[in-house]
């Protein structure tokens, strides 16, 4: 940091904020998760910029094959939104897991805990308009069950309902999907935003003399994560550009014709095991909105304290929710086995009774 | 321990151990961000389909002599026009300087390629198509072109004689790959 950067006001402000003495020393690799969030957020929105150049919701899946097959470098391009979906999501689901065994989410860090959880909730639903606007049989399919469920739907909710969809699902759906899926991504990234502010809000700070500057300690170990990262990513998108897509979104879709296998991709399988485990639209929706909801209420289901012990027992039934939610994601993949339906509804219980019974009695028994 | 502190002190700025390291780390990140990046702004480049429109390869040996065709190319209407003998004599034979928009014939036409006229096929004042391709459409005092909307008259190498407008039409620009195809573009 020259004097001549520090001359620039702007700059010079910034250059004081990286090179503040007031971060405490050896911070965890895992910490820089956000941080790798909003990076892949920004390398997403580039790519996504480029496919809606030459995407057209009006013949959906024809120009996606246009972009894959004419346009220079498209299935590569394809490749990096596709593979940055699932990295986006593994990087989500790996930092509220963290934030689960590390139990992160007790005070003062409720407010970044549930922002954590919109941010999935948010992720998940730009994630599936993403999906849907492949208009593979498999995202016509989901398309359709969903757009029809929600014109089912009397009141309110059917208002809201056909006011997303526009009516029944057709090519028209599409463009305005395309619109909901940019507008949506913006709003993650606001999320994301007040979850650094929040975070920034409460992490400790060092005592005066023994702080480390961002710049260029924890720079360092940003490089070292996002080179990491870049290795997994660049590993997933060169030899499994596909990964957790059902194959049959391979298929043009036909209102006629669903084939078997249309399932959803990885990252949506879980919740949508909750949703096919409750019988209904109402069901599926309470279901979704229930899942999300007693996770954002984590910090004040857990009884332990903000100075509590660490139970072991608490840990164990953390690592077999995720057992649980992995086993909702497999079961709600794989339907076309008589024992599915049981399986999904003891899944789904399971994870309830984790949040509900399970965390409040054993984090209150451990803490005492 | 001593052997950091050796180099830092022997080492200044770049010249250090650590300076190395810094420059060799950034010419990496630099490398990757450019490969990973390249992608992007390459896909907004025409691709293969849009540049081959963009070079059309037109057939001109199925031209008769003393008519024209038409090809579209770039949104634009293309007249390769094929002339007699007669006509090339005629054209030489203009003095240049008494037009509205002096051209010699060898501004007009490829020197080896003699009698072939490629121009575009809009009128220069009000943008309108131009009539003549065909010997029996009306083709004006010069035996060139007529403009059907202001009545402008183009001579058969498409400079502008009479009429509102006063520039000669447009030549794209083209290459003769052999005697039976030229290139637009």
């Amino acid at each position: 940091m020259t004097t001549e950067t520090k001359q620039i006001p702007c700059l010079g402000a910034l250059c004081a904020c990286l090179c503040a003495p007031v971060h405490k020393p050896e911070g965890k690799y895992l910490d820089t998760l956000p941080g790798l969030t909003a990076i892949l957020l920004a390398f997403l929105t580039l790519s996504g910029l480029v496919l809606a150049v030459y995407y057209d919701p009006w013949h959906a899946f024809a120009s996606v094959g246009f972009i894959g097959h004419e346009v220079n470098n498209g299935w590569l391009v394809q490749a990096y939104h596709a593979t940055g979906a699932t990295a986006l999501f593994g990087l989500v689901y790996l930092y509220l897991f963290r934030a689960m065994l590390t139990r992160g989410y007790r005070a003062p860090g409720e407010l970044v805990w549930g922002l954590g959880v919109k941010l999935m909730a948010v992720l998940l639903l730009v994630g599936w308009l993403g999906f849907v606007l492949t208009g593979g049989a498999a995202a016509y399919w989901s398309l359709f069950k969903a757009s029809n469920g929600a014109l089912a739907l009397s009141g309110a909710a059917g208002a809201i309902g056909g006011w997303f969809f526009g009516g029944p699902a057709g090519s028209g759906t599409l463009a305005r999907l395309e619109l909901f899926h940019a507008v949506l991504a913006v709003g993650a990234m606001a999320v994301l935003w007040l979850l650094f502010a929040a975070r920034r809000a409460v992490v400790p700070r060092a005592e005066p003399g023994q702080g480390v500057a961002f710049f260029p300690y924890y720079l360092a170990q940003y490089l070292v994560a996002l080179a990491v990262f870049a290795l997994i990513f660049s590993v997933l998108a060169f030899f499994t550009p596909h990964l957790g897509q059902p194959a049959v979104n391979a298929l043009p879709a036909d209102p006629l014709t669903l084939p078997l296998g249309t399932v959803l991709p990885w990252y949506l399988l879980p919740l949508a095991g909750i949703a096919q485990a409750l019988p209904g639209i109402w069901g599926g929706i309470l279901g979704v909105v229930g899942a999300l909801a007693v996770l954002a209420a984590l910090p004040w289901l857990d009884r332990s304290g903000p100075a509590g012990a660490k139970g072991g027992l608490y840990c164990v039934f953390t690592w077999v929710l995720a057992a649980d939610v992995i086993g909702l994601g497999i079961t709600a993949a794989a339907r076309n086995y008589p024992q599915a339906s049981l399986l999904l509804v003891l899944f789904t219980f399971w994870y309830f009774f984790h949040f509900l019974v399970l965390t409040p009695f054993v984090t209150a028994i451990e803490a005492k | 321990m001593a052997e950091t502190a050796a180099t830092e002190a022997f080492g200044q700025g770049t010249e250090s151990r650590r300076g190395f390291l810094t420059i060799l780390t950034g010419a990496a990140s630099a490398v990757a961000a450019g490969a990973v990046l390249w992608p992007l702004v390459d896909a907004l480049n025409p691709d293969a389909q849009s540049e081959s429109r963009a070079r059309m390869v037109v057939n001109v040996a199925d031209i008769a002599e003393n008519t024209a065709k038409t090809v579209q190319w770039n949104g634009l209407p293309i007249y390769i026009r094929k002339l007699t003998a007669q006509q090339i004599a005629a054209a030489q034979a203009v003095v240049t300087d008494t037009l509205p928009d002096p051209a010699d014939f060898t501004a007009r036409v490829n020197a080896a390629y003699q009698n072939y006229v490629v121009v575009v096929g809009l009128n220069t004042g009000i943008t309108c198509a131009l009539e003549g391709n065909d010997p029996s459409d009306p083709r004006g005092d010069y035996d060139g072109w007529l403009c059907p909307c202001d009545g402008s008259q183009y001579d058969a190498l498409g400079r502008v004689r009479s009429g509102p407008a006063t520039k000669n039409l447009a030549i794209p620009r083209f290459t003769f790959i052999n005697a039976a195809q030229i290139r637009l573009g």
